[in-house]
């Protein structure tokens, strides 16, 4: 067990007076941002990422994923008080936690969210632990056919598992993958596709397309949706919370159930939107208190929960193992390692193993305090929550415009995130992903240099991506998923147009 | 005012498509052939704009698919709304006084554009009294002068209001 020994350096790393301040603050700030509906956590991990340069690297990343972690629990308790999902992976929540809510148990529901969310998070960080130095240890051997091989796979399991149509996901990564390519080219130095406008030059940081689609477009669709918070008066008692933790243990099967779903998802870049409404619908279908779900039944909390968070932090291990994050909020924070000087992948274990076990072992303590937070500050939340959206939406939406504008002190970069943001609030009212956009955007030069090393390196030809067992094994999976719509419409054949037999009705256009 | 889903469905694959086209055109300035020394820097993006035609045609081919199915069983996915006047309204009432502040802000600094955005915001918007909104919005520029200027030493954009009172 080398893992054991090095976490607890990590721990020794992370358990600092100064650390466990910026986790406090991380998870604060997260609340504020996985509460309120516009701010989500790949768009609030954004607008903190430029303030973070002049830290050290480990404080802000510990800042920045103390901010996720508050951020996934944030967003549950408005789906319970008040029926509007603060974040899209806590969408699966509204089913039972509001009705719960309803029946005068806001406090009983919120414990259950919480509790189950916090067994989540700490399974997955435990996966985290447990697999990371041996998936970077085998990462190692990857030569640059190998690491498009991953790309390619990570793209196309996007296509191929995004539940909506395949063409829409495909023509949002590819716009990504267009918008890295604006501007100096690392390889040729050429200038490309900047139309000689010299605003471009630079490209377009991936920051200000956050910003924008997920910040600005998610404001512009909550105005539309005129929302008015009509919530539920949660008074917690100290009794209700012991009862309802001991209560927990009872649901182990869902609880085991939605961690491996939770982790399968989130280490595959499903994301955890798609880990919680998978994990709720097949809790409906195989627990034996199926039939209660959506009337506020206990087990639709847990399922979901479990599921959400468990992806949430298992879609740190490819980020951090092989430099491919696994959710939008990730591709942000790699973004961010980047911009700090650090590599992220397998040699990341080898060269910078403090900053790595140092971040892990801020997780178990993260999702900790994040857990007690969550539950310390239900009122004061409940309380911000009732002044009306029309004072709370102008407020973002500085928020949002300093944002854009400190990401590189340019007024053309915030012009840009206003145009982001209608796209993004179209797109999203048409149910076009937007989490594939990012991580094009953000993988988009490395996936283009993999490929043109590989290509150097065989003459041209593409038989290099199927030269060795592992490397063809991982092209096949690749388009094996590719190819999973089609055979899903053959499959299914004519059944196709009536309404699937998912979960209660989604809101449309807010999975991200 | 109506504009229906599969109209918009069928407007955003268009746009789609022409910035599709606009990234292949682009990539053939770079040369999209195989140099002497690898692939020229063009290659890569034009076959990502090659793929962003497809699958722009493709989703317009899918929703008039669907269109067509839908006429059969009247009033069923065509009677999708995308947005109706009333919430291209509220939409446009939103977005403009954001533009707007965008432009003041590029003009006169960041906080003189956000002080008027939020004065509009809460006085015209939301219907707060002038004395309140006026507050609330110096309140705002405060608080945000502190973190941003104090705190982490970003410095935001100032404009020639603030600088004539001697605030770099």
């Amino acid at each position: 067990m080398g893992n054991f020994g090095q976490l607890m350096d990590g721990f020794a790393v992370a358990l600092t007076a100064h650390h466990l301040m910026i986790m406090v603050v991380g998870v604060l700030l997260g609340l504020v941002v996985g509460v309120l509906p516009g701010l989500g956590a790949p768009n609030g991990v954004s607008l903190l990422l430029p303030l973070t340069f002049t830290m050290d690297p480990i404080s802000a990343i510990i800042l920045l994923t103390s901010m996720y972690w508050g951020a996934l629990f944030g967003g549950s308790t408005t789906s319970i008080l008040f029926n509007i999902p603060g974040e899209p992976s806590s969408v699966a929540t509204t089913f039972d936690g509001y009705p719960l809510a309803k029946q005068g148990q806001a406090a009983r529901a919120l414990t259950l969210a919480f509790t189950s969310a916090g067994i989540g998070a700490l399974t997955g960080v435990l996966v985290i632990t447990l697999l990371s130095g041996w998936v970077a240890n085998f990462a190692l051997r990857f030569g640059a056919a190998e690491y498009f091989a991953v790309y390619f796979m990570a793209f196309a399991s996007f296509i191929g598992m995004s539940g909506g149509s395949p063409f829409k996901t495909l023509v949002s990564m590819m716009l990504g993958f267009a918008a890295a390519t604006v501007g100096i080219d690392t390889i040729s130095g050429e200038a490309r596709l900047t139309f000689e406008f010299d605003e471009l030059i630079g490209g377009i940081s991936f920051l200000i397309a956050v910003i924008g689609l997920f910040g600005l477009g998610e404001l512009l669709l909550t105005m539309e949706e005129g929302l008015k918070f009509e919530g539920v008066k949660a008074r917690l008692d100290l009794r209700v919370i012991a009862r309802t933790v001991a209560e927990v243990p009872r649901y182990w099967a869902t609880l085991v159930r939605s961690a491996l779903i939770g982790c399968w998802m989130g280490i595959t870049p499903g994301g955890p939107t798609a880990a919680s409404f998978m994990s709720y619908a097949l809790g409906r279908r195989f627990s034996r208190r199926g039939r209660f779900f959506g009337k506020g039944e206990p087990e639709g909390i847990v399922a979901p929960e479990t599921a959400d968070h468990s992806a949430g932090s298992c879609a740190l291990l490819p980020m951090l193992a092989l430099g491919i994050p696994g959710s939008a909020t990730a591709a942000v924070m790699m973004g961010g390692l980047m911009i700090w000087g650090l590599s992220p992948g397998p040699m990341l274990f080898t060269s910078q193993p403090d900053f790595v076990w140092g971040l892990i072992a801020s997780m178990y303590m993260g999702n900790i305090i994040a857990v007690v937070l969550v539950l310390a500050t239900v009122p004061l939340f409940a309380f911000i929550l009732r002044a009306p959206f029309t004072v709370v939406g102008p407020l973002i939406t500085v928020v949002c415009v300093i944002g854009a504008y400190t990401v590189a002190n340019h007024m053309f970069d915030v012009w840009l995130a206003l145009g982001f943001g209608l796209v993004g609030y179209v797109f999203k009212k048409l149910d076009y992903p937007l989490a594939p956009f990012v991580l094009a955007m953000v993988l988009g030069d490395k996936a283009e240099d993999a490929f043109r090393q590989a290509m150097l390196t065989s003459d041209g030809s593409p038989a290099i991506f199927f030269s060795n067992g592992l490397v063809a094994t991982m092209m096949g999976l690749g388009l094996l998923l590719l190819c999973l719509p089609v055979i899903g419409l053959l499959l299914k054949g004519r059944s196709a147009t009536t309404p699937k037999d998912g979960a209660a009705p989604a809101p449309e256009g807010r999975s991200a | 005012m109506d504009i229906s889903r599969s109209t918009m469905d069928i407007a955003a694959a268009c746009v789609t498509a022409a910035v599709g086209a606009v990234v292949c055109y682009g990539a053939t300035l770079n040369g999209i052939a195989w140099g002497a020394s690898g692939p020229e820097p063009g290659y890569f993006p034009f076959y990502v704009g090659c793929l962003i035609i497809i699958g722009s045609a493709g989703t317009i081919v899918q929703t008039l698919l669907r269109r067509n199915a839908a006429g059969h069983m009247p009033g069923h996915a065509d009677a999708d709304s995308f947005l109706d006047g009333g919430r291209l309204r509220t939409i446009v009432a939103f977005f403009l006084p954001i533009v707007a502040m965008v432009a003041v802000s590029a003009w006169l600094g960041l906080y003189v554009g956000m002080a008027l955005y939020i004065f509009y915001a809460l006085r015209i918007a939301a219907g707060f009294r002038t004395p309140t909104a006026l507050l609330a919005a110096l309140a705002v520029v405060a608080v945000n002068f502190v973190i941003f200027e104090k705190l982490f030493m970003v410095p935001l954009l100032k404009g020639p209001i603030l600088e004539a009172f001697g605030i770099y």
